[in-house]
């Protein structure tokens, strides 16, 4: 690659958009991933992760806009796109009646590659994920993370240029779920993939170089995780109270906007204002519970669909 | 035209070989499949054939059992066929319609190669027909030898299989489930066995029955395959049509089979509900 080359945005989208029947599900998109970039789209399910995904990967047609991936655009050359990138999908993309040495090698054929290369990678990526003993095995015979780490393996054994993974980490444990992140990162580092990721689990997008929020089909937020947080609040202050009404008069003034559920409180905490003790002093009425904590990306999403007028779901 | 269209077919080579490769390591991988589909023939060839053939020899007439070979290849062919083909319906929600909806090539591909796929299998099946037929010889069961022409055996297996191939295909994808199954076996395998003059020559049938069997497509393979295997056979056993006829039928059902499979396949309606149901968002 011409590194003195301007570098081309490896996702562009313009106003990308999708209806079903006369409901919207994204409603036009503008995006701009830059080569290599970690990229976290989140959102609660439903919010149009995977439809942005399926569209981008050529799987669905957009209703409107399109979408430039990997130099290629989505409607005008949907194979030359299918070639550049990878999926992996929520669910397995494996044909569980093979063995995993021969679902590598069926996906090799997809794409063309010499069966002495495919031996190549494939001894690399079992033995990166610790499958090298089992090669023989039907898929069908392999436990949950290791068929996940299978379906990864596959997603990039043609090495994409752009590797699309929708939540690749559901169902599994933390030990897999490391693993996989240890992956995608030395995939980044080494081969300079541009990873978009969806996700509902938002704490695992902390790595994310950047994150967009979708809500009901449109981008609510975007930023890069550690910046959303910290200027989302220093501090959550979180209470719980039989009768939160005179909380609120005395915190509103204070600490501005709060969100409510019920009887459960939540309010931002800037500066200078983070010890636990002084509020437990000053509150107005008793409480059942009082925490102080740093804020996540939950927060940030929850917030975001606050200003936005939407119900946190 | 640029480099990820030119030549697309070319390219094409290890995929398609790769989805008629994973065909075969199932089919020989379901044992019972395998047995399947050698035992079905040879019922009928023993139980059924033999019941046939005592009534006929009455009337003077004998080669029942051997005019019921060309008919039992094609059944191979027509259940091996249709079984694998309509398997896609099945792996529309399955984790390898995944691999194939990602991979570089247009979608019609995958309609094509798993047609290919299907009638190779049942290609497979009807030769290792041949080889169990041939060795009954050994036991003196003499129904079947070296076919009365090679060559055309071979086209009529390979075109019989296709027209299988290409009605299973035909009804996967314009069907969403297999719950269905027992259904289409009944309704559209079974009869369209028994009504393609596999078990009777058609000239005798009454005239609506005799009109249905010519609609019928598997009918034309049967037809084939008659020419080419069976010699010596009594003059009201032979073939009902030309092998010219039969050629054409064939090649024109496929033909057309395939561009609406194909075509029905790419729809944007049936690709996006295919997404849907591949993205598992049902599950959540």
């Amino acid at each position: 690659m011409n590194t003195a080359a301007p570098k081309a945005p490896a996702i562009q989208t313009r106003n990308l958009r999708k209806c079903y029947g006369g409901q919207v599900a994204v409603a036009g998109l503008d995006l701009e991933i830059a080569e290599g970039e970690f990229f976290g789209l989140l959102g609660r399910n439903g919010s149009g992760k995977t439809t942005t995904l399926h569209m981008l990967s050529t799987l669905i047609r957009p209703s409107n806009g399109t979408a430039i991936v990997a130099g290629r655009d989505i409607l005008a050359r949907p194979v030359a796109v299918r070639a550049r990138i990878g999926l992996v999908f929520q669910e397995s993309a494996l044909d569980r009646s093979l063995s995993v040495e021969e679902n590598l090698q069926f996906a090799g054929a997809m794409y063309d590659l010499p069966p002495d290369l495919v031996r190549q990678r494939m001894d690399e990526l079992l033995k990166l994920f610790d499958l090298g003993p089992k090669r023989r095995v039907l898929v069908a015979a392999l436990s949950g993370g290791m068929r996940r780490a299978l379906d990864i393996a596959r997603g990039v054994l043609h090495r994409p240029r752009v590797l699309f993974l929708d939540e690749p980490t559901i169902g599994l444990d933390v030990i897999n779920r490391r693993a996989i992140w240890r992956f995608l990162a030395r995939l980044r580092q080494e081969q300079g993939v541009t990873v978009v990721l969806t996700t509902h689990y938002l704490e695992e997008a902390v790595d994310c170089d950047r994150v967009v929020f979708m809500s009901h089909g449109e981008i609510i937020g975007s930023g890069k995780p550690a910046e959303l947080t910290q200027s989302l609040a220093t501090s959550i202050l979180e209470i719980t109270a039989d009768e939160p009404e005179p909380i609120i008069a005395h915190l509103q003034p204070l600490l501005g906007d709060f969100i409510q559920d019920g009887n459960h409180l939540q309010f931002r905490v800037r500066d200078g204002m983070t010890a636990l003790a002084d509020w437990q002093r000053q509150l107005p009425a008793p409480v059942r519970a009082l925490a102080l904590r740093q804020p996540d990306l939950n927060d940030v999403y929850v917030w975001m669909n606050r200003s936005a007028g939407r119900p946190s779901a | 035209m640029d480099e990820s269209q030119r030549g697309e077919t070319i390219r094409m080579r290890r995929a398609i070989s790769a989805i008629i490769g994973r065909e075969l390591k199932r089919m020989v991988r379901q044992r019972g499949r395998l047995l399947a589909a050698m035992i079905r023939p040879l019922v009928w060839l023993f139980i059924i054939g033999s019941g046939f053939q005592a009534l006929v020899e009455g009337s003077g007439q004998g080669h029942y059992k051997q005019f019921m070979v060309p008919g039992l290849l094609c059944m191979v062919l027509l259940f091996g066929a249709m079984i694998a083909a309509l398997s896609l319906v099945y792996d529309k929600e399955s984790g390898v319609m995944r691999m194939l909806v990602i991979a570089p090539f247009a979608h019609y591909w995958i309609v094509l190669a798993r047609t290919l796929s299907a009638a190779i299998a049942a290609l497979f099946q009807a030769l290792l027909l041949m080889v169990v037929l041939s060795s009954l010889r050994l036991l003196g069961l003499d129904y079947f030898g070296l076919p009365a022409h090679l060559p055309l055996s071979a086209l009529g297996l390979v075109l019989t299989s296709l027209t299988c191939a290409t009605t299973g295909m035909l009804i996967a994808v314009h069907s969403k489930t297999l719950d269905n199954f027992a259904v289409i076996m009944n309704f559209v395998i079974f009869p369209m066995f028994f009504l393609s003059g596999a078990l009777y020559p058609l000239e005798h049938l009454p005239a609506a029955l005799k009109a249905l069997a010519l609609v019928n497509p598997f009918s034309y393979g049967v037809d084939l395959m008659k020419h080419a295997v069976l010699k010596d056979v009594p003059a009201n056993f032979s073939a009902d049509l030309s092998v010219g006829t039969d050629i054409a039928v064939m090649m024109a059902y496929i033909t057309i089979g395939l561009i609406i499979s194909c075509l029905r396949f790419s729809q944007v309606s049936v690709r996006e509900k295919m997404a849907k149901a591949l993205s598992g968002s049902r599950r959540v």
